[in-house]
């Protein structure tokens, strides 16, 4: 559900102005409210400071390496998530079975607070990447299940009808008519998905600390040390940003065919 | 599956050397869960023939022809072509719907090519027939673009050619010029005679445009609501003499006359009816 | 409820009575170790001793009312700005922007945050519940309010309706559907940031017992608690689900 997928006609220079003024605005805010001195230091600490810290770890690389892996959990989640998950969704649209056995499951399952798992995962799993891959793979899985089900089980009855009339089987139907068909749906899913493996996997290392997005953060508001926890959400907001234009992207050109009827809302 | 053994190269158009296939049905009745939809209808639809559905919304014209492309399941009485009982779709009875229904992740030629794929026809004589017939309906310079690319009138061309790259013995067409505007419906009206002209196919066509079924059809079923059901069958086989022109002559005008009376007959039975029984909907 | 729809009910949900019966299977069976994976009837006899003992509810409590705070006020807010933005072009242009720097940020990474600047006590979770709910809000009556058929706003302004009350009786009800909707994935949302948020630094709570629970080496405790997490966010959507049904049943399905 992008707000940013929106596209319309006239509007993309006008809204790009308006993204970027209403960065500057918060900056000038920002920058107006720590200079003003009416505000504690503590706890809005200057731009200035923040982005030398900035400057200073994206130089000795530990930047790079809480980025790297944040990614690295969050990817590989969602890959698991996507491998498991899509098969399953289908599952439930073609047999009775698969949507008996997987109903009930994900009907409890989606709206439960995977996170409270977590305890459960660091018991089993102990730390490292392995509990918070599975967070991620997790709470992925639920989203790409339940769309690829939707959209499998949603195709329009003409197109299977036409299928049939030309001479289809059941089975070849399923694979060649009704998965492209659900494509749209499942890309929805694999792009929700996206920006829900981030969050999952900053929220679990919020859990376990060490290495990684959630765990510095996590660290730096242990020690009181705001400058780092501001740091930390810039490198969030920007990691954020960009997997999200990327997913678009991707989404643009699998559903090339799918032209305006096609963005994700 | 159905094979269809008399292919041969190149005759994709004129579907030449096959007898064209009937359909008789006898004692067909058809409910939704426990609203009767269709009652005791009977027909038989000769061999060549255009036959048109006419009726209002509700008078059953599109279960029935759902029934006859097997789609639906024969609750009661019996569909049979000269293939046999009618149980289940097949290439036989190919069908054109309202919306087109083509596959949008597949250009106006793959879409086409698919129901040729499906019968096992070797490679490149598919391409052969498919571009064949993409040129047959006038979209030869649109063969690789997207359904959402084209116009409402160019992607019924595009549904109706792979429709016919199956050669099926029987055209079945769900109102299928209801989407397009006034002008490409006339057009397509012509073009469609043709077509069926050249391949000398049964059609079954489903209309509620009496204009549109006394210009087509050889022989039009008038149904009415309330239940659904054939009140009529009238004739309208001027058609035949005039070529590919619909000409508006005066048989024509008198036919159309006196069909729309009997349609405006049943829809105000139907309506009485329906007022009489409240909820019985 | 008849003995048909209690039958219907079983069969719906029997998977999941299937699984319960494998996990104690599983356990009694020696294939998993009982202190990684604590046998069901043993979780049940903690859940019961929770209930019994009554601290429990305290918790529940607390964690409820930051929900309810948050949610509520994220719901005010939300459809309120989703709504504007929907049907005035300048408030979408003002406002999309900054969403747009919203919607990407994990919104756990500001549970620090809220810590330095609010400490450690309920505002600052009402306040990660309050932001983390904020979006699908406003995307859901953003939608909502830009997919209402303009026809029905031309006939009530036809019918001498001024901005204002069509702004209240059309557009709002029309977006009812999205908002609902909203509504639903917000509920969900919430559950989740304030679970993680009392994990992290609450000192009551549901989510803090599972925390404190773990910690404790008190196992089936902990699962206990997590049960009766995942049964309240459950029984919550689902109750939102014949609220929202019975709210939009004008719609035909």
């Amino acid at each position: 559900m992008s707000p940013a997928g929106s596209r319309k006609a006239a509007g993309f220079p006008t809204e790009a102005v308006f993204q970027v003024g209403a960065i500057l605005f918060l900056l000038a805010v920002w920058y107006g409210f720590a200079a003003g001195g009416k505000i504690n230091v503590f706890l809005l600490p200057r731009p200035g400071a923040v982005f030398q810290r900035l400057a200073h770890d994206l130089a000795n690389f530990r930047i790079a390496e809480d980025v790297a892996t944040t990614l690295w959990r969050a990817f590989a989640g969602f890959v698991i998530a996507a491998v498991v998950g899509i098969p399953v969704g289908l599952a439930m649209a073609r047999s009775a079975f698969g949507r008996w056995f997987f109903d009930p499951i994900i009907a409890v399952g989606f709206p439960a607070p995977k996170i409270a798992f977590m305890p459960i995962f660091l018991l089993w799993f102990g730390v490292g990447d392995l509990p918070l891959i599975v967070l991620v793979a997790i709470n992925c899985f639920f989203i790409v299940a339940s769309s690829t089900a939707a959209g499998a089980a949603g195709v329009p009855r003409l197109l299977i009808w036409s299928a049939q009339s030309l001479g289809d089987s059941r089975e070849s139907i399923f694979r060649r008519v009704v998965v492209p068909a659900a494509l749209p749906q499942i890309m929805n899913g694999i792009q929700v998905s996206v920006p829900v493996s981030l969050i999952a996997a900053v929220g679990g290392e919020m859990l376990t600390g060490g290495i990684g997005l959630g765990g510095s953060i996590l660290s730096a508001g242990r020690m009181v040390d705001s400058v780092g926890v501001y740091s930390g959400l810039v490198v969030c907001l920007t990691v954020g940003f960009v997997l999200l234009k990327l997913s678009e992207l991707a989404r643009r050109r699998l559903l090339h065919w799918h032209a305006e009827s096609g963005p994700a809302s | 599956m159905t094979t269809v053994t008399e292919f041969t190269g190149g005759d994709v158009a004129a579907g030449a050397g096959r007898g064209s296939v009937g359909i008789r049905i006898s004692g067909l009745r058809h409910s939704y869960g426990r609203n009767p939809v269709l009652e005791g209808v009977d027909l038989t639809v000769a061999p060549g023939e255009f036959h048109c559905l006419l009726g209002p919304s509700g008078c059953g014209k599109s279960t029935l022809l759902y029934l006859i492309g097997g789609f639906l399941p024969v609750q009661h009485g019996t569909i049979a072509t000269d293939r046999g009982p009618v149980t289940k779709p097949g290439p036989d009875r190919g069908i054109v719907f309202q919306s087109f229904a083509l596959f949008p992740w597949k250009t106006v030629l793959q879409n086409v090519l698919y129901g040729l794929e499906n019968l096992g026809v070797a490679r490149s004589e598919r391409l052969e027939r498919a571009r064949a017939l993409i040129d047959m309906v006038h979209l030869g310079r649109f063969a690789d673009a997207y359904p959402s690319q084209l116009s409402g009138g160019m992607q019924q061309r595009a549904a109706i050619a792979r429709t016919l790259a199956i050669d099926p013995d029987i055209l079945l067409m769900d109102e299928p010029f209801g989407a397009l505007d006034a002008q490409t419906r006339r057009v397509m009206q012509e073009e469609l005679l043709a077509i069926w002209q050249k391949t000398n196919k049964v059609v079954v066509f489903v209309t509620h445009d009496v204009q549109e079924a006394v210009a087509l059809g050889d022989r039009i079923s008038v149904m009415g609501a309330n239940p659904g059901r054939i009140t009529q069958v009238v004739s309208a086989d001027f058609n035949r003499e005039k070529g590919s022109n619909v000409a508006r002559g005066v048989e024509f005008n008198s036919t159309v006359e006196s069909v729309w009376e009997m349609v405006r007959h049943e829809a105000t039975v139907a309506e009485k009816s329906s007022a009489r029984e409240p909820g019985s909907r | 409820m008849m003995p048909g729809r209690i039958a219907q009910t079983l069969y719906k949900y029997a998977p999941l009575v299937i699984l319960a019966v494998a996990w104690e299977a599983a356990v009694r069976a020696g294939l998993v170790s009982p202190t990684m994976l604590p046998p069901l009837s043993d979780v049940f006899k903690s859940l019961v001793r929770l209930f019994s003992h009554g601290a429990i509810f305290g918790h529940a409590w607390s964690s409820l009312v930051r929900l309810v705070t948050g949610l509520s006020a994220a719901i005010v807010v939300g459809v309120l700005v989703g709504l504007l933005m929907g049907t005035w072009r300048a408030a979408h242009l003002i406002f999309q922007p900054f969403l747009n720097l919203l919607y990407p940020m994990p919104k756990s990474a500001l549970i620090p945050l809220m810590m330095i600047l609010f400490g450690l006590g309920d505002t600052s979770k009402i306040l990660l519940v309050f932001l983390g709910c904020l979006l699908p809000l406003v995307v859901n009556a953003y939608n909502g309010a830009r997919g209402v058929d303009t026809k029905l706003v031309w006939s009530a302004r036809n019918l001498g309706a001024g901005n204002l009350r069509v702004l209240t009786s059309i557009r709002t009800r029309a977006a009812l559907p999205d908002i609902m909707n909203g509504i639903r994935t917000a509920l969900a949302f919430s559950f989740v940031i304030l679970v993680n948020a009392e994990l992290i630094f609450g000192q009551d709570g549901l989510g803090y017992l599972v925390g404190s629970f773990g910690s404790l080496g008190e196992y089936s405790s902990m699962f206990a608690t997590i049960i009766i997490i995942v049964a309240a966010g459950f029984a919550c959507d689902r109750l939102f689900q014949r609220f929202s049904d019975h709210l939009l049943r004008w719609r035909a399905v």
